[in-house]
């Protein structure tokens, strides 16, 4: 649906997007993860026709974004960062110019009343933009992405700026779009990309970084296991002990009676630990392995060269 | 095309732009009527159609100010730019709404040849071919403005560029009425608003003329498309 082949986008003497290159299947939620200022907006506004690239090139649903602009963006629906919302005019009004621009061809009445029901804003039809809370605005926003059913839908940070019950709801429409619709999403907050997104895209410094599943991304990411043992007694002691299980790769004392130990890659050490523990007779308080998590992913990914979190 | 027409035109009458604009459009004209006409007791009228021109140089930037640098501020140029239209299409319904709002503002010019009617002597041809050459000369005027509103993000700037080039334009033959070099006098006298109106005015319908105000008009059209594209460039 969407394939991007070796993308870059230059500002002047700035290269914002270094040459990437990935594709989306329909069907898929993909999340476009990155610190601020990676390029993540770059990327989509080239995708939308917003932006020409300045190298390589990207098709939607089959059609180029530059050579057959009016087709690719036929099939997009699009939520810039900041929603381009008219504030002079009333909801209703917008989203019947927004119909008329994009020539859609559903039934107008009922479809933007589904639209506005799907959001939550149809108690908001008659009021003017420009007198909207935030949260209203930005679903107004994602409204008009809606608005003509395209098959593709590129959301730049789609949940910013709402309160945490509108966030769940917004990501609940997100999911349910996505039986219909592939689409892209772009965000900094990692929770949204677990809770919404099978597949995420990694982009640090204009470059992808990471592109898989979020399981996989998470595993591979962290290679061995480190587990956190509390043991009693004299560390002394103890750190021999450990050192001596095979698989035991490093160990490190962690506060007051507590140790990390890492594995070496692949190796299960769980058992050889309790064994081991036991066979010295020293007092094991609890044994728990060390979750990594997503946050630690992504900063590790997007921090290359500094230290490891 | 017509979506951006329709919401340009919405927008002119809800932002009071279009009202301020028809308002001080009909003040000025009535200033000067009243002042020639009712006190002076001149007969034609015709000489509105002169401070028309000259008025518009100074109104119709002021109307075109916001039209680009409005959309890049409030982001709705991204709206426009990534929708299935072409940015020519959206060039045209802004050129098309402002042109109704100069309409509007023109038909209220109507009862002086309605008055002259009444209580002078009527020229129709005339009356007919000034309300033409000022028509053709208004859609030049909004395109070069419409022109220079997408060159900068200054509603200030934009305006003061507008109005330096129509003056310019209007000007040209008389700035270099003068100089001794011919070729000059006549590219000068060839390219300037005044030339052309004047034929008008003296009741002389000539096909170039109006080839010449079309001309410039989808000239600074097209230059604004380009100019629009071009900043998905940069």
């Amino acid at each position: 649906m969407i394939k991007i082949n070796n993308l870059s986008k230059r500002y002047g003497p700035k290269v914002a997007v270094k040459g990437i290159s990935f594709e989306v299947r329909k069907g898929e939620i993909v999340g476009f993860l990155g610190p601020n200022g990676a390029g993540k907006s770059t990327t989509m506004n080239v995708l939308t026709g917003y932006l020409s690239a300045s190298g390589g090139s990207a098709a939607i649903a089959g059609f180029d974004v530059l050579d057959d602009a009016i087709e690719a963006r036929r099939h997009i629906g699009y939520l810039p960062e900041q929603p381009p919302l008219y504030f002079d005019m009333t909801v209703d009004e917008y989203l019947g110019f927004v119909y008329e621009l994009k020539k859609a061809k559903q039934p107008r009445k009922k479809h933007l009343e589904d639209i506005c029901s799907r959001v939550g804003l149809t108690n908001m039809r008659s009021r003017l933009i420009k007198n909207l809370s935030k949260g209203y605005k930005q679903r107004v926003g994602i409204a008009q992405a809606l608005i003509g059913d395209p098959d593709v839908l590129i959301l730049d940070e789609p949940t910013v700026g709402l309160d945490p019950n509108q966030i769940i709801e917004i990501r609940n429409l997100i999911s349910s779009l996505a039986e219909t619709h592939t689409v892209i999403l772009s965000t900094h907050i990692l929770s949204e990309v677990v809770a919404v997104c099978k597949r995420i895209i990694v982009i640090n410094d204009g470059e992808i970084v990471a592109d898989d599943t979020v399981e996989n991304l998470v595993t591979n990411a962290e290679g061995a296991m480190s587990y956190v043992a509390e043991i009693e007694g004299d560390s002394d002691e103890i750190i021999p002990v450990l050192a001596a299980i095979e698989g035991v790769e490093d160990i490190s004392p962690d506060g007051e009676n507590t140790y990390v130990i890492k594995a070496c890659e692949g190796a299960d050490i769980r058992s050889a630990v309790f064994l081991a523990v036991a066979q010295n007779n020293l007092k094991l308080g609890s044994f728990t392995k060390m979750q990594s998590s997503l946050e630690a992913v992504f900063a590790r990914l997007t921090k290359k060269g500094e230290t490891d979190v | 095309m017509t979506a951006i027409f329709k919401r340009e035109l919405h927008s002119y009458f809800t932002n009071g732009i279009g009202y301020v604009y028809c308002a001080v459009f009909a003040l000025v004209m009535n200033l000067f009527y009243y002042l020639n006409s009712i006190t002076m007791y001149q007969s034609s009228f015709l000489y509105i159609f002169n401070i028309m021109l000259i008025a518009m140089i100074f109104l119709i930037p002021i109307m075109m100010m916001r039209i680009w640098s409005e959309e890049k501020k409030q982001k709705t140029d991204q709206l426009l730019l990534t929708a299935p239209v072409t940015t020519m299409d959206i060039v045209l319904g802004k050129f098309w709404a402002a042109m109704c709002v100069f309409l509007i503002s023109l038909s209220l010019t109507l009862i002086y040849p309605i008055l002259s009617i009444i209580y002078g002597t009527p020229e129709p041809a005339i009356t007919i071919g000034n309300y033409i050459a000022v028509i053709l000369a208004a859609g030049a005027y909004i395109a070069i403005s419409q022109f220079m509103s997408s060159l900068t993000e200054s509603q200030i700037i934009s305006a003061l560029l507008s109005m330096l080039t129509l003056s310019l334009f209007f000007f040209l033959n008389l700035i270099f009425e003068s100089t001794d070099i011919d070729i000059i006098a006549q590219v000068a006298s060839f390219l300037s608003i005044i030339t052309r109106y004047v034929n008008f005015f003296q009741g002389m319908f000539s096909l170039s003329d109006v080839v010449y105000f079309i001309s410039l008009t989808v000239l600074f059209l097209f230059f604004t498309s380009r100019v629009v594209d071009k900043r998905r460039w940069s």
